[in-house]
């Protein structure tokens, strides 16, 4: 089928992609303060990150069509950050130890919030590639009228 | 008897054809087909604003300076052969650590400039179009 919107593969991944980071920031957030995992052993929760990778458009993948080196992005995978854990002087705490700490989730709330900014500038930039290769495509319809 | 001007299915055709070929109306075509995967490229730019040693596309440079000769030249062969395609853009540097070469900001007002340049080549053949239309019909 013809494509009327030009690029549309490119944004709709991009669009998927980031609406998938910004679950998993929005995820990271809910868990700032959990120091159990789901079967309620002692484990902080991690900070969830993901790693974007370029697919390659399936249908003009090795045809050598005009265009076809454009492609597509994907979540590659959702990875635990590698940092320890935060420790916090909470005596009180059911999950405190011997000495009084508390291991808390490796978040940082203000990493998560730059993260969901940037997440939500991406999706609008992508949002105006579709609005630009809507207004083309009615240019292109409206061609010989006046 | 007089003779009429066209006898032939041929003539008739090669007329029609005629009418189409000014070199100004091919090299407007090419434009916009340029526009289109131009459109293309930065749809790509924008949705790998976040990975990792992604390298910006563009049109090939190379593009732009054949169809200025071939549309020097007026012939029309040479603009149809014409054949842009995308590729790295070799001139963007990486402004961030992880080997991204694209810039929001920039791509964004490439993304703006084109469809104003869309809008134009549009425009240029409807032009062409509507004038074809007044010398056949008499009337706008």
């Amino acid at each position: 089928m013809i494509n009327i919107l030009n690029g549309i593969d490119s944004t709709s991944s991009a669009l998927n992609a980031e609406r998938i980071r910004m679950e998993v920031v929005s995820q990271n957030i809910a868990n700032v303060n959990s120091t159990r995992g789901p079967d309620g052993k002692l484990k902080p929760y991690q900070r969830q990150q993901v790693v974007f990778e370029t697919a390659l458009k399936d249908q003009l993948k090795g045809a050598g069509l005009p265009g076809s080196e454009a492609s597509t992005v994907r979540v590659a995978r959702i990875e635990s950050a590698r940092r320890q854990p935060r420790m916090v002087y909470m005596p009180g705490h059911a999950d405190a130890d011997a000495n009084g700490m508390v291991a808390m989730p490796n978040i940082n709330i203000h990493e998560e919030m730059v993260d969901l900014m940037s997440a939500s500038r991406a999706y609008e930039a992508n949002l105006n590639v579709v609005k630009t290769a809507r207004g083309m495509a009615l240019q292109t319809l409206a061609i010989g009228k006046r | 008897m007089a003779q009429p001007l066209l006898n032939k299915p041929s003539d008739i055709t090669a007329m029609i054809e005629g009418l189409f070929n000014q070199t100004n109306y091919v090299a407007a075509k090419k434009m916009l087909d340029v526009t289109a995967m131009r459109h293309e490229a930065i749809a790509s730019n924008l949705a790998h604003l976040e990975t990792p040693n992604y390298k910006r596309l563009d049109v090939a440079p190379n593009f732009a300076t054949e169809l200025q000769q071939a549309v020097a030249a007026r012939s029309l062969d040479q603009i149809q052969s014409v054949s842009p395609r995308l590729a790295i853009d070799t001139t963007a540097v990486a402004s961030r650590k992880d080997g991204n070469t694209v810039q929001l900001e920039s791509e964004l007002l490439k993304l703006n400039k084109n469809f104003m340049e869309h809008q134009l080549e549009t425009q240029l053949i409807t032009g062409t179009m509507l004038k074809l239309r007044l010398a056949i019909t008499g009337r706008s």
